[in-house]
């Protein structure tokens, strides 16, 4: 059975689903029903070391580039409008392959030229993130973020995190404006 | 205090008490508009639609039933309702307020606006928009306020519709009243193309009739038919059945074909693609075509993933979009075969409307609907224990009626 997070919650993987090796980290939101520009969000994930920096350029993983050097973690392509049911845009992680300086996994979601658009997350409808065991399909925890959704045009949804021996879900919910180039610098790309 | 586009809020923490948040009013007002703007209020149920035309508040209807919203224009706006929420039907969960242009003009060409928020004429608080928040679009939701677990909450959207007012009714389900004709048809009635064969006049009406409910009277198509002939089938050849395949598809042929020709294959161990069925040689076809059914070399064990092969080789490079209607009377034992070459022919544009007729054991071809692993849903299937236990135009309905979305899909994935 699926968990489902609030803002600022957090579950242990590992003891939600022993079976968990492979994750997939499933991003939708809804396609606009109303006219003007698509909202096209950009799932991307930064591996970053303790303290909260990747290694160098190769551990961002987004729609430029598609997989990490060790292949822990793979982008799956670009959904440029929400359309269609189900998971609009994923990430696989495969946790064995993550290497060991590598203490997070920092999943987050941006507005493809939301300052061009004037568009932010506010507007976007049930956009969630959903981690699933890939080997069995099954959903082991769901972050729904609409109502924490505000004026932010990017957005860190989630991490996952090594803790004491086990894998765990932070739902962060954390905005920032600036777009993904903002968030990059946050964890230590130079851009 | 200001509310920015895309920010959700307390409709409480706009206010300094509960009594406040209980009875207030909303400002409207935009400017630099070259036509007029019409301003509403619409009351929308759980389901986000207008369910009763009574709670659409605006210079026309100036109250809702309830009282919980009244046309009531603060000083300074352009338009402005007084609203107690608590007065609201439960079965009310949203309040939209919107504004749409009467004209060409759009709200791209406004210079600015805003909603706001007052206690006996003092602004509380303000969602202030400008031309830059829109592009096209005619009619707009400025703003929302919405109950969200037990309580009620603001949300600033600015985003509309470029076809005006009428698309934002129909949006909230509601019923404009249409004034564009529908599209003459270009195509011939099947009944005039029909009309040299009297044998199939009558079908004429039944397949129109689900062409029409299934909105494909305009599709050009290719159509073929794959008729099992192996030896289990020997007695529906025998007392006409097949034949009487041949005609009930003929008049689908005609409709969606650009060359009103039935591709035919029978298959058994081997293959025999026959000449394609037209209004000319329909009549008959199975006992005269090649020397009849009984000289095609068929009435063996059944090989379906040969025929399937060869229909695709066929049609792989056609640029129009394929119906094949693929009949068997079961017995499928080659499951992983066929699976793999359906699954492989889902990039192409190709429909695969499988008919079990009179058998059983359909193997693959029962999964065929939920078959995983394609880019589109690229078969049907359903089984009918005799052609005659179902009536023509059920039929026609049940032959057509995953075609469209198989249409649509590919179409979506620039298959087609």
């Amino acid at each position: 059975m699926s968990i489902s997070l609030n803002k600022g919650g957090n579950l242990s993987l590992t003891k939600t689903d022993p079976t968990l090796k492979n994750i997939i980290v499933g991003l939708g939101w809804d396609a606009r029903p109303t006219d003007g520009a698509d909202f096209d969000l950009d799932a991307s994930a930064f591996m970053v070391k303790a303290d909260g920096k990747v290694r160098g350029d190769a551990d961002f993983i987004f729609y430029n580039q598609l997989k990490s050097t060790c292949g822990s973690v793979e982008h799956t392509g670009d959904n440029k409008t929400g359309a269609g049911d189900g998971d609009d845009e994923s990430l696989i992680v495969l946790l064995d392959k993550v290497p060991a300086d590598i203490e997070r996994i920092v999943l987050t979601v941006t507005i493809h030229d939301a300052e061009g658009r004037k568009q932010n997350f506010g507007q976007v409808s049930n956009a969630y993130m959903r981690i699933v065991n890939k080997d069995n399909n099954n959903e082991v925890a769901r972050f729904d973020l609409s109502e924490d959704a505000s004026i932010e045009t990017a957005m860190t949804f989630g991490e996952i995190y090594k803790h004491g021996g086990e894998w765990k879900f932070k739902a962060v919910g954390q905005g920032y404006s600036g777009g993904l180039a903002a968030l990059a610098k946050q964890y230590g790309i130079n851009i | 205090m200001n509310i920015f586009k895309g920010q959700r809020i307390a409709l409480a923490s706009l206010f300094e008490n509960n009594a406040q948040a209980d009875r207030f009013q909303v400002g409207l007002s935009i400017s630099g508009n070259k036509e007029a703007i019409d301003f509403a209020c619409f009351g929308l149920d759980s389901q986000q639609k207008l369910s009763d035309d009574a709670y659409m508040t605006f210079f026309n209807q100036p109250k809702m039933p309830c009282g919980a919203v009244e046309l009531s224009t603060p000083t300074g706006d352009t338009l402005g309702f007084s609203c107690q929420l608590a007065k609201l039907p439960t079965k009310i969960d949203k309040l939209v307020f919107t504004a749409a242009i009467d004209g060409s003009t759009s709200m791209g060409q406004i210079k600015d606006g805003y909603l706001r928020f007052l206690i006996g004429n003092q602004e509380v608080a303000r969602f202030a928009f400008s031309s830059v928040d829109f592009q096209d679009e005619k009619a707009v939701m400025l703003g929302e306020l919405y109950r969200k677990d037990g309580a009620w909450r603001f949300s600033a959207i600015c985003q509309g519709f470029n076809g005006g007012m009428a698309a934002l009714v129909k949006h909230f389900g509601g019923e404009v009243a249409e004034e564009t004709p529908l599209p003459v048809s270009t195509k011939l009635s099947l009944e005039n193309k029909l009309a040299s064969a009297p044998k199939l006049i009558n079908l004429a009406k039944k397949a129109t009739v689900s062409l029409e409910k299934y909105q494909l009277q305009e599709t050009v198509a290719r159509v073929g038919l794959v008729l099992d002939a192996s030896g289990s089938m020997m007695n529906q050849y025998r007392t006409g059945k097949v034949q009487e395949v041949i005609e009930r598809l003929l008049p689908l042929a005609v409709h969606f074909d650009d060359d009103g020709e039935l591709d035919v294959w029978a298959f058994s161990s081997n293959v025999l693609a026959l000449p394609a069925a037209t209004l000319n040689n329909y009549a008959d076809f199975i006992n005269t075509t090649e020397g009849g059914w009984r000289n095609w070399g068929m009435m063996s064990i059944n090989n379906e993933p040969k025929v399937i092969k060869q229909v695709i080789e066929l049609y792989q490079k056609t640029l129009l979009p394929v119906l094949v209607i693929f009949i068997s009377d079961g017995g499928v034992s080659r499951n992983k075969e066929i699976k793999d070459l359906l699954t492989g022919a889902a990039c192409l544009p190709i429909f695969w409307q499988f008919v079990g007729i009179g058998g059983r054991n359909y193997g693959v071809l029962e999964q065929l609907d939920t078959m995983a692993g394609r880019v589109v849903d690229n078969c049907g299937f359903f089984a009918l224990d005799d052609l005659n236990s179902i009536s023509e135009q059920e039929l026609y309905d049940r032959l057509l009626s995953e075609f469209p979305l198989w249409l649509k899909a590919a179409k979506n994935k620039h298959i087609l």
